[in-house]
This record gives C-alpha cells, structure tokens and sequence, in this order.
C-alpha cells in the first residue's frame, strides 16, 4: 500500500508583489516502510515538501493522501489529530519542552490523545521503551537544557515514534549536529526503521547522509529531478516530477 | 488537565521574572480592590444604619396621594401630602407584631419673616420632641439653650441654619436668657458681635401651596446639631407638633374647637404681627389689640380646608422594625394592612424617602469601582504586553506543540491556566492582604469630625467592613480582568501555526 499518495502538488508563497514558486507540480508515492532521503540544495523546496507530507502546510494545488486518506481539504483540527495520531516529527533545531524533563517530553504526545484513553502506566511504559530504543534511559528527568545536542534529538526520536506514527518525518535532523553525533542519529534512524517498520522520510543537503537511505529523492527548484537508490545514477525527471519510491531494495520504478 | 497545569506551573517558575511582575500588579490590584470595597461597604452599611436608626428608621409611611417617595429632601421643598386617618394606620401599625416603634412628624418648608420684608425659609420638622428623641438614639444635641419639653411650644433652630439666617437675614437667634457665647459664633458674626441683631424668637409662616397658612411666632427654646450627618440633616428645625400644625393649618373645625383655649393662648402670645409684615402675609394673624375673633378666624380656616384632615394630622410616619425584621416583608404586609383598614397611606422603604442621600453610598460604590477599574486598566495593559511578549518568545516551542498534535484549544489552556494561576495565587494574596488591612483598620478606630470623611466613613468612625459579598465582588473583578489581560496574548498564542516550529534556511 502507498503510505503517502502526492499527485502535481505546487506551492506558492506571495512575496510582495511576486510569488515563490516553492513546489512546481510534485507527483510522490511512497510505500509503507520505506527510508527515504529528499535531497536538494537550499532553497530547492525540501523543507515544504515535508511539510505538505506532515500536515504542517497545505499545497496550493494538488492532492495528498497519507494512509488513504486525503487530507488536502481537511480543517485545522483534523489536521492536528492526523499529526498527532499519523504523524511523527523531528525537527533540525530539536524542538522539545524546556520546562519538562526527557520522561515528559516523550510522554507529551500520548497525553495529547485524549481519544485514546491511555492509562497512566501505559504511558509511561510506553514512553519509557521508546526512551530506552534511543538509548536515554540514565536520563529520564533531565530537562533538555541538561542534554547534549545528539542526546536531544534522541529524545525527538523517542518522542515521535512514541505514538506509533505511520510516517516519521525528520527535516534535515542532522544539520545541527557534528559529524559523528548526525551519523548515530541516522543509525539509530535507520535502525528503528528496520525493526519497527516505520516509514521514515528524511531531507538532507549532505550527500554523505545519502547511504542510509533505501531511496533518494532528488529535488531542484521545486521539480523532482531523479529518484533512485543511493549509490546508482539517479533517474532524471522531464516534464513533471514524479516519482515512486519504496521499501528498502526496491527500485524507483514507474516513471515516465 | 494535568498535563496543562504541569506546563503552565513550570513555565511560571521559569519566566519568575514576568511572573512575578504580572502577580505584583495583580496583586496591588487585588488589595487596593479589596480596602476600596471595605470601606464602601463600611460606608454603605454606616450610613444605611446611621439613617435608620437616626433618621427614618427602615419604613417611611406616607400619605397615599402622595406622587413621590423621596419625601425628606423634596425638590424646592415641594409639601408632603397630609397623611389622613391616622387613626386607622396608628392601628394598623401597633397590631402589626413586626412594628417596634414608630412615629408620626410634619413635615415641611415655611417662611421666615423679618421687618425688613426679606423672606427666608426653613424646613421644619414638627414633632413630639422626647418621642422624636427616644426613637432616634437621642440624635439631636444641644448647643445652648434647652430642648423642647412636654407640652412645650418653640423652635430648636439648627446651628447650621442659624448660621444661615444670619447670613440671609442678620439675625443671631438665641434661646431667651442664654449669654452669647464666642465659641458658637461664626467668624462673620463674632466680628459683629457687639452690633449683633439677637433675637429670642422666630416668626414662620407654613409655606403650603395648597391650604391657606398661618405665620406663627415660636420661641427659641434651644440651638442644637444631629449628632450624625448633620450636614445633610441641618436644614431641619425642630417645632413641636402642634405648633407645626398651626403653621400649616391641619386643623379642622371641630380640632380647633376643642383646641380653642391653646389657640387663644398662643394667639394672645403673638405680638403686634401687623405692623411687621403688613399686608404682604395671607392670613394676619391678629391686629395689634391681641382680640381678634378667633371663632370667625377658626371658621374661614375649616371652610377652606381640605376634607379629612384631623387631629391626628402629620405627613410622614417614621416606622422602626423589630430586631431582624425583614424590610420587603413587613412593607407588603404594612400596605396590605392599610389597604384592608382602608387607610389612605402607603409604605416605602427608608431608602426611597430620603432619596439622593440612600443613592450617595451607591455613587460611592461606583466611584471606587471605577477607581479599581482604572487600576486595573493599567494592570490590564502590562499584563496583556508582557504575556504578549511571552508567547511571541515561544512562538517555536508552541508551534512545535501544534505540529506534534496539540490543538489550539490546549494552547489556549496553556496559557491561560498561567495566567489564572498568577492570578489567584497573587490576587487570592491581594484580597487577603486587604482583608488583613481591613481589620488593621478597623482595630486603630480611626475618627473624625470631618463632615465629607464622616460620610465617607458612613459615621464618626471608619469601619469598613469585608462581606462574603464583598469578596465575591473581588474575585469577580480580579476573574474579569485575569480574562480582558489574557485575552488578546491568547489570540497571538492561537495564532502561532505549526510551521512556526519549522527553520527555515
Ligand atoms: N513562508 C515563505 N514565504 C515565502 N517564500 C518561502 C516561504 N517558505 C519557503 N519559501 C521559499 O520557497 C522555496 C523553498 O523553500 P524550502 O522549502 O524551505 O527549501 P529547502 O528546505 O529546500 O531549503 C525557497 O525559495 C524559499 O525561499
Ligand atoms: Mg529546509
């Protein structure tokens, strides 16, 4: 099954008298499990891309599933509960609750779901195995400030997969982080992929970052221009960008 | 929610700063709010019992023709309808089993006439001096002279009014045979002293617009001051009843002429009344030989009466209840009960008889809240800024709550559960430190002679005084303005979209 269906998505931002083209007709299917690099140089509409996918934005035009359903018309409350029930966030800057220890953190989405009903103890059974999959455990009441940058965006991987999203999206996870510190994250990334076999899409602007991924997703001024394993010549796009990505191994394939 | 109370408490402690500036403000608010409406509610209660008990009592019954029910302080002293039967109101007020006491008065404005033909007027109050006295905890004192005994007839001129006369007319009224004394002279008249036009007696003509009026000369039987809110009560002289209902004729034929023999005794005591006031008074009182024909006198005044007038005549009946009475109560059961007498009379609560006086502490009110208000305006805006200055400060950290799932609504928790909490816990301190306050103040027994700061204390005494009601007042306010403050930073918190948590190169 396509975990995420994006058919000629554009955005467009008004700046002043002109418009930003952001994203220029983006076709993307993504299946279920899948550990999917989007690489592009700055300014090439990575970032929006992902947003769409989150739910954080809306395109302009085109239509996007996420699971089956569409969501391009949904309201700003469905839209929080597809993120908070579908979705699962890292961002470059980490972004956690500085008044709320690493135990809290992880725990602040399974809190928000008040649908589900979750006892107590289940939260914090469950937070506390996500905590231990990022290697945390020796630190649960320590604040964000108390951590390290690496030992921070662990705490954001803990707290996105913490809900069992279907998608995890990270929007360049490592570019704050030094070399060594961004490639255990990718591990621990790439890891969690393969063992909980959730769909991860990753954006990045260093090639080096490429190998983790099972599929690289090329974007140049809000075109896709190629799709492909890492390693090979990526496929280049014409006209449209369009692109079928999926599970680790298998190969970009239907294009035209 | 827990998790929202967690969030807003830490995050207090966090920015103790803001906090801390915010609870300040609050909590002066909440203070200044909290002595304001003490001392209000002091006043309002002073002066409530001070005219009750002092003035009125709870229940003014009133003639049932009578168009308004301020009935104390008339506009331009406009007649108070006579009360009639009050024989059968008489019964149905001492049959009651609410009544503790009561008593009926005259009341109105007469003329006071001098040779120079300057007119000056004056509000009496024609009473049963030693009854008027037990019902109103002795409220008038005497300044020199002496009260009004049984059966006496004269005037206690106010010293407030007789300062007044000397400024309007020149006279200095003294009760007979009492040496002037410089402490009771007003500056003006002190400096006059030596020329000062001293007179032992007053001569009033009933002002009424309606029956025919008598000019009557009173002795001065004594100078006196109420004891509270003089200020206010100070226009009204003192006369004995009977003298008041010759001045303003409630007589009728058959009243007079059993009365004839006081009537000829107090006719025989007026002095040569015509040359004073020549031919500009309605009714003469006599000619100078002091023989007139008081029959024929007598006869034209009941062809011009108003039907139904008796002995029994007054205008305004002051009504004091038993301990704990209800005043709604007993004023529906009192009218009910003149309605089956028949009695043509109607019961209003004090407060609708003396009129502006019973609206002062309602004007005070408002103006302590709108002080409070004005406090809290300027609370309102630093708040307001600072909390607006909060969440622009969090603008990635609550968007990052959005894009992991949070809904507009817990923000709008968030934020608000800050606030709230600063506000009660600073505010709720505010209110209790005013209380606090009160009870300082209360205890230092604070006094004064003051005339404005007696009204404002509602007595000689500050005693404000802190009610559930109060209270509840004060929790409202500090919960409006805790709302007005948060209302606008909410909107800003609102607005912050998830993609506010996204970097952007
Ligand atoms: N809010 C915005 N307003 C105007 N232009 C924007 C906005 N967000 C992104 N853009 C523009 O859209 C294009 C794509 O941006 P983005 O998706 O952030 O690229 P990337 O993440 O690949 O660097 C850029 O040209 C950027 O300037
Ligand atoms: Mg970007």
């Amino acid at each position: 099954m396509n975990m995420i269906e994006m058919k000629d998505i554009r955005k467009e931002y008004p700046l002043g008298e002109t418009v930003v083209h952001a994203l220029r007709g983006i076709d993307l299917s993504v299946q279920e499990g899948g550990f999917i690099s989007i690489i592009g140089p700055s300014g090439s509409g990575k970032t929006t891309l992902l947003n769409i996918i989150g739910c954080i934005d809306t395109p302009t035009e085109g239509s996007v599933k996420i699971g089956g359903e569409d969501i391009t018309s949904l309201d700003d409350k469905k839209l929080t509960n597809i993120r908070l029930f579908k979705v699962g966030f890292i961002f470059q800057t980490f972004n956690l609750i500085p008044v709320l220890n690493l135990l809290e953190n992880v725990e602040f989405p399974l809190l928000l779901m008040k649908e589900h009903k979750l006892s107590k103890t289940d939260i914090r059974e469950r937070a506390e195995k996500a905590i231990e999959e990022v290697g945390l455990k020796d630190f649960l009441d320590h604040r964000p400030a108390e951590l390290s940058g690496g030992q921070r965006q662990r705490v954001a991987i803990a707290r996105a997969l913490v809900t069992n999203p279907q998608i995890v999206l990270a929007d360049e996870p490592t570019a704050n982080l030094d070399s060594e510190t961004g490639a255990a994250i990718l591990e621990l990334m790439k890891h969690l992929n393969e063992t909980e076999k959730t769909t991860f899409i990753f954006s990045t602007h260093d090639p080096d970052v490429l190998k983790y991924a099972s599929q690289v997703v090329k974007i140049r001024d809000g075109h896709i221009e190629s799709t492909g394993k890492p390693g090979r010549s990526l496929k280049t796009g014409k006209t449209r960008s369009k692109a079928h990505v999926g599970k680790a191994g298998s190969t970009g394939k239907r294009r035209r | 929610m827990a998790l929202i109370a967690r969030i807003a408490w830490r995050n207090i402690q966090r920015h103790r700063g803001k906090s801390l500036v915010i609870g300040i403000i609050l909590f002066l608010g909440a203070l200044i709010m909290t002595i304001g409406n003490g001392v209000v509610s002091g006043m309002e209660r002073g002066l409530r019992d001070g005219i009750i008990n002092r003035f009125t009592g709870q229940i003014v019954v009133i003639s049932g023709r009578q168009e308004q029910d301020n009935v104390i302080f008339t506009p331009l002293g406009k007649d108070v309808q006579v009360i009639t039967g009050y024989e059968k109101i008489k019964h149905a007020l001492e049959t009651s089993g609410y009544v503790d006491k009561f008593i009926p008065v005259g009341k109105g404005l007469t003329l006071v006439l001098n040779e120079n033909g300057d007119v000056g007027y004056s509000l009496v109050l024609g009473v049963n001096f030693e009854e008027y006295q037990k019902m109103f905890m002795n409220n008038v004192k005497l300044v020199e002279g002496a009260f009004l005994n049984k059966d006496d007839r004269g005037i206690l001129i106010t010293s407030g009014n007789r300062k007044r006369f000397y400024d309007e007319l020149d006279f200095w009224f003294m009760p007979e045979g009492v040496k002037l004394n410089d402490k009771n002279l007003t500056d003006e008249a002190l400096k006059y002293k030596d020329r000062l036009d001293v007179k032992n007696d007053i001569v009033l003509m009933g002002s009424s617009m309606e029956n025919t009026t008598m000019d009557l000369r009173l002795k001065v039987k004594g100078i006196v001051k109420y004891e509270y809110l003089d200020d206010y009560w100070k226009n009204f002289n003192i006369i004995d009843i009977e003298s008041f209902r010759e001045a303003f004729q409630y007589v009728t034929a058959s009243d007079a002429a059993v009365n004839i023999p006081s009537y000829q005794r107090k006719l025989l005591e007026t002095d040569n009344l015509d040359s004073l006031f020549e031919d500009n008074v309605v009714t003469k009182a006599g000619a100078g030989n002091k023989k007139y024909e008081i029959a024929e006198l007598i006869g034209k005044r009941a062809a011009r009466k108003k039907p139904g007038i008796d002995s029994g005549a007054y205008n305004i009946i002051f009504v004091k209840l038993k301990k704990g009475g209800s005043i709604e109560k007993s004023l529906r059961k009192l009218n009910d009960a003149f309605k089956a007498a028949g009695a043509e009379a109607r019961a209003v609560p004090w407060g609708n008889a003396v009129g502006q006086l019973a609206d002062l502490a309602m004007i005070m009110r408002g103006a302590t809240i709108g002080f409070v208000m004005l406090i809290f305006f300027v609370a309102v805006i630093i708040i307001m800024n600072t909390l607006s200055m909060a969440a622009l400060e969090r603008v990635s950290e609550i968007g990052m709550m959005r894009a992991v799932g949070a809904q507009k609504s817990f923000i709008s928790g968030m934020f608000f559960a800050e606030t709230a909490v600063i506000s009660s816990v600073f505010g709720g301190a505010g209110i209790i430190a005013g209380g606090i306050c009160i009870s300082i103040l209360n205890l230092l027994h604070i006094t004064t002679d003051n005339n404005i700061l007696e009204l404002l204390f509602g007595g000689n005494v500050l005693r404000p005084t802190l009610g559930f009601f109060d209270i509840m007042i004060g929790v409202i306010e500090l919960a409006v303005v805790t709302v007005i403050a948060a209302a606008y930073p909410l909107t800003v918190a609102r607005r912050i979209t998830p993609l506010d948590a996204v970097t952007r190169d």
